[in-house]
């Protein structure tokens, strides 16, 4: 409650002396323990501020949003660590200028609501390099270690299985803040790379090739799995291709704003034991 | 509507004799699309090129499919048959029933099926094929040489000589690079400034050469046939146009014992100095961190010396923009710094000097006018001692590769020695005798044989100085023994490095440099020459370590790249190359980074009132070489890659 | 005794290395399996994972990339940025249950016709052993039955 007060006093300060025309955070939601975003341009609004442990959306993608950032004024936004990384891919992607962005940053992994110091991305380097040197234990989700301990074949039947409850609402791909891309390529069709149809086989593809798209810029923030109405585990696919990338080219999304893309550079004596 | 042709060719025997053509000619007329489906024995020969032209015409087929040999056999063959028919030639592809076929599969009925299966998928690739045009680009002919030592004054003479513009670029103030600073060559012991100032004043009166010399390239931007350079000409304090060379200047200059850098440091220059005495321009250059105007605003000596007014110590840096069609890089090297091998005691005792420093003893130019003679007493040395390798072939503190030239200039230096020292002795510790080269193994053998040089297989552990003496130990491995020996004099045969600032300048220019910073050619065995980015070109050592001949036939190979690139107005490419679709492109610059060719650019898109709508990728189809890592990389599918295009390969698979 | 199982094998390659090593291979006369159909690219940089896909989806029972040999790439460096991909997309394929047995990476140079040979045969008679893959054909034949209602 401390955190929410003195970011609600920031906020209206900030407000008040023009130094941001917009600041991104929560408020109550449908239920009790929901919060939905809330878009602060007045004193009013930035009373129906809420910061708590129910805070758990990544609110980094609607920055992306065409024309926000455009004339150049700054907003602000409360982030967690992995939203902290969203702004710095986005920024080495060149999606956004985070010097227009202004962090209220914030973590919910103790049990109270801690405010995080800093307010430009950069700020929050040293926060992240820690969080790389000390990777997240290893899930211990029960479902994960059913998956591992699978072999192939009953992996890809439970897929198969989960895949085909897929209904492609292409909510994963709005609520991830990754997918900013003008044209998803499921939208283009000529050809048509990724069958459209509610097919399982293109259900596949699709999921096949959005955990792609992610591989070393999926930060876990969870919004994708969160957003499935028909509650595919797709956290556990984009935790795998971070997991890859990070033991592979020590790669760890979202450390600086400079960071170059993992698919897009390579290393002369990247691993190839794989390659005959 | 697609009307496309088949023509599977017999091969003689090679394919029909493990491929049904018959059956696969009549399965392939019921694909959907073709409008002519014939076998015939020889489709290569003439009259089966005509009987294709022919079928082209007769049809107004939209497409062709060849089901022959390889691509790389007879792709251009039928390419060109296309043309002559009136149809694009890009709208001809050739599927692949011969060498990946009929000649490795024994089974005729699972060969057949696979040639179909082959020739299907090209079916449905050709449909999708679109008439393709050569791309032109226009080309500056004026070349640019980048450095002044024998490369880059072979390159430009051979060019200029051609009747083509040079402006040739050098950084110090004059001429000569590392060449000029040479006594005599190897293998033939002829004079190097007797060969190459006459190289020097060739290029600097040529009349197709503009030479400029203090200039440094600062800027680099275009691509092949058209880059835009931007020079600085560093300020002379002394007009180049006036002055006649007289030299007055530099016998007044109070600042008397500046290390000469042209002579290694063994000799002294005054603070307004020319390198050495043919330098071309023979201009002199005021050094401004050791003139004591610059210091101290008092002295101005030469300017009061100078007869007609031509030091000005207000001339400022100056700038040069040009524009060139070709850019020939040869910057050269530099003798790596000798002050991690302690043992050896270089910078310690001042009688253990570098090969360098050697070559301007002996040069009749040098600071001894040629003599031999130990810089701490100026005798004349009795014994010395060459240590080859003294930096090369040695990963744990020197490079990892051999300098290439130390073997042969160590055996210059013994000879060399041996003529003017008579009865002088001469050893030399080596690890190898590397003399692969025209008229090398036989001056080696003469050094051994006839001027008496003991060569010692071994490596030296430690030199020092007794009684007055530099003790040279080491170790003789073929006969096992340490031995040590009492040396007047001791020469280190350092490594051969490129230039400190190699891999900074790569990147102005925007070529590829190794580990080292030797700068990397397009293909080690077949384009030696040519950089990773078109239009650029290398000569010299700032390759790797070359010697005087090879660097010589690399600077005229380069310059007859340039020259072929030069022949015509236009430059003509194939058009595989990738292009973006503007309206889906995201802008994340993943492609400009992957490229290897720094092919994709960013480019603003304006609105009617010129305000900035967004930026996206912008492919320059002159540099781009249609490798196609951009389009694999594109996540929203917004580059595509002409002739290899998403839809031509979607089509192809599905086809199997 | 029912027949061997012939599996279908898509190959991608580019066509300075890999593509130079299977002409070698047939101008040398050598013998290979002939359950491979080539694809024919400009580098391995151009190989998309979606190419895999699809080559799956025409139901083949393995699929196999190939291309010049890393520090040999006509194009200096799309065959690294090629082998980045394959190293992720080869680990999320093994992690939703497409095994990585049927999807196979090779280097082979212009030079290595024998190598083309015995890596075609090697992995026809891999890919024979594992079988059909009957888990993916089941998706292909949920596309091409009508919808029902």
């Amino acid at each position: 409650m401390i955190t929410q007060e003195k970011y609600r006093t920031r906020v209206k300060e900030l407000l008040a002396s023009n130094s941001v025309k917009m600041v991104i955070g929560y408020k109550q939601g449908s239920t009790a323990d929901r919060r939905r975003p809330l878009f602060v341009r007045s004193f009013e609004e930035a009373d129906e501020l809420v910061l708590d442990s129910n805070c758990i959306g990544n609110l980094a993608g609607y920055l992306v949003t065409e024309g926000l950032l455009s004339d150049e004024k700054r907003v602000g936004i409360f982030l967690r660590p992995e939203g902290i990384r969203s702004i710095n891919i986005l920024a080495a992607e060149s999606q956004l200028n985070p010097e227009q962005i202004i962090i209220f940053g914030f973590d919910t992994s103790g049990r109270e609501v801690k405010a995080l110091q800093g307010e430009q991305a950069e700020d929050f380097s040293g926060l992240i390099d820690s969080l790389k040197e000390k990777p997240p234990e290893k899930s211990s989700d029960a479902l994960l270690y059913r998956i591992d301990q699978m072999n192939t074949e009953e992996r890809f039947a439970f897929w198969k299985d989960e895949f085909s409850r897929c209904i492609k609402c292409y909510a994963c791909r709005q609520a991830c803040p990754m997918c900013y891309c003008r044209r998803c390529i499921v939208d283009s069709n000529q050809p048509q790379w990724i069958n459209t149809s509610s097919h399982t086989l293109g259900n596949f593809e699709w999921n096949i090739v959005r955990a792609f798209h992610l591989a070393g810029r999926c930060v876990g923030c969870g919004n994708c799995d969160r957003a499935c109405p028909v509650n595919i585990p797709l956290r556990f696919i984009n935790a795998r291709m971070a997991q890859e990338v990070f033991e592979s080219f020590d790669h760890y999304a979202g450390t600086s704003q400079t960071q170059e893309p993992v698919l897009a550079s390579f290393n002369k004596d990247d691993s190839e034991t794989f390659i005959l | 509507m697609a009307k496309i042709g088949v023509f599977i060719c017999h091969c003689g025997e090679n394919i029909a004799s493990k491929v049904d053509c018959t059956k696969l000619a009549a399965a392939i007329g019921e694909h959907p699309g073709v409008e002519v489906s014939v076998e015939y024995k020889y489709f290569c020969s003439d009259p089966g090129q005509e009987s294709v032209k022919k079928a082209i015409r007769d049809n107004n087929l939209t497409g062709i499919v060849i089901a022959a040999c390889s691509p790389r056999m007879h792709e251009a063959t039928f390419r060109k048959a296309c043309a002559e028919a009136g149809l694009n030639p890009y709208l001809c592809e050739i599927a692949n029933i011969r060498e990946q076929c009929s000649w490795v599969h024994t089974d005729k009925d699972m060969a057949t099926e696979k040639a179909m299966d082959i020739t299907r998928s090209m079916i449905e690739k050709v449909k999708r094929n679109n008439k393709l045009q050569p791309i032109e680009v226009p080309v500056t002919r004026r070349a640019l040489v980048i450095g002044g030592g024998i490369a880059g004054i072979q390159a430009a003479l051979d060019i200029a000589n051609a009747g083509q513009e040079v402006v040739l670029v050098e950084r110090e103030p004059s001429l000569g690079g590392h060449m000029a600073q040479l006594s005599e060559t190897f293998p033939t012991l002829d004079c190097s400034q007797c060969i190459m100032t006459p190289r020097m004043v060739e290029a600097a009166q040529h009349p197709k050469i503009r030479l400029l010399t203090y200039a440094e390239v600062e800027h680099v931007d275009g691509y092949i046939g058209n880059f835009k350079v931007r020079i600085r000409m560093k300020s002379r304090y002394v007009d180049i146009d006036t002055c006649t060379g007289c030299g007055d200047c530099m016998t007044k200059c109070p600042v008397k014992k500046i290390p000469n850098e042209f002579d290694c440091g063994l000799g002294k220059r005054t603070a307004i100095y020319t390198p050495f005495a043919q330098s071309v321009p023979n201009i002199p250059v005021i050094d401004k961190t050791s003139c004591i105007y610059f210091k101290n605003g008092k002295c101005k000596t030469c300017m009061k010396s100078c007869q007609i007014n031509a030091i000005n110590f207000d001339i400022k840096d100056e700038f040069i923009e040009l524009e060139v069609g070709a850019i020939v890089v040869a910057t050269g090297f530099q003798v790596q710094n000798t002050a991690g091998y302690g043992e050896y005691g270089y910078g310690k005792y001042p009688d253990v000097i570098t090969g360098l420093q050697f070559e301007r003893l002996a040069s009749a130019s040098g600071p001894t006018a040629g003599k031999i003679l130990r810089s701490s007493d100026g005798k004349v040395p009795e014994t010395v001692v060459f240590i080859q390798c003294a930096g090369s072939r040695d990963p744990s503190k020197g490079v990892r590769y051999c300098s290439k030239i130390c073997c042969m200039y160590t055996a210059k230096h013994a000879m060399l020695y041996s003529h003017k020292v008579h009865g002088g002795k001469t050893h030399i510790f080596y690890m190898d005798i590397r003399a692969a080269g025209k008229g090398y193994d036989e001056f080696t053998r003469r050094a051994i044989e006839e001027d008496e040089a003991s060569y010692l297989r071994g490596r030296v552990s430690k030199v020092w100085e007794e009684n007055g003496k530099l003790m040279v130990r080491g170790v003789d491995t073929l006969l096992g023994k340490p031995v040590v020996i009492e040396a007047d004099m001791v020469v280190l045969a350092t490594a051969m490095v490129p230039q400190p600032n190699a891999k900074e300048f790569a990147k102005i220019i925007g070529i590829a440099y190794d580990e080292y910073g030797y700068y990397n050619e397009a293909h080690l065995k077949l384009r030696p020459v040519e950089s990773s980015t078109a239009g650029v070109f290398l000569a010299g050592a700032c390759q790797s370590p070359k010697d005087i001949p090879d660097s010589v036939a690399q600077a005229s190979a380069s310059a007859s790249k340039v020259l072929a690139l030069f022949s015509k107005e236009k430059l003509e490419r194939e058009p595989v190359v990738a292009a973006t679709n503007e309206i889906t492109c995201a802008g994340c610059w993943g492609c400009v980074l992957a490229c290897p060719y720094n092919a994709i650019e960013k480019k603003d898109i304006f609105d009617r009132s010129g305000r900035l709508v967004k930026r996206v990728a912008s492919v320059n189809p002159g540099l781009c070489q249609g490798c196609g890592t951009c389009v694999t990389f594109c996540r929203s599918n917004s580059i595509d890659l002409a002739g290899f295009t998403e839809k031509q390969i979607f089509a192809e698979v599905m086809g199997l | 005794m029912s027949e061997p199982f012939e599996p279908k094998i898509i190959a991608f390659v580019c066509t300075y290395c890999t593509y130079a090593g299977a002409d070698l291979a047939g101008t040398s006369r050598l013998k290979y399996a002939p359950n491979v159909r080539i694809v024919r690219l400009p580098c391995t940089g151009r190989i998309s994972p979606m190419f895999l896909l699809k080559a799956l989806q025409k139901g083949a029972d393995g699929v196999l990339v190939s291309g010049c040999h890393p520090g040999d790439c006509h194009f200096t460096h799309g065959n690294y940025h090629a082998r980045r991909r394959w190293m992720v997309f080869r680990s999320l394929l093994d992690f939703l249950g497409i095994s990585p047995e049927r999807v196979k990476f090779s280097w082979i140079s212009a030079a290595e016709g024998g190598k083309f040979a015995d890596l075609i045969n090697s992995v026809t008679e891999d890919i024979r052993k594992l079988g059909p893959f009957d888990q993916y054909k089941e998706l292909i034949r949920e596309t091409e039955t009508p919808a029902t209602l």
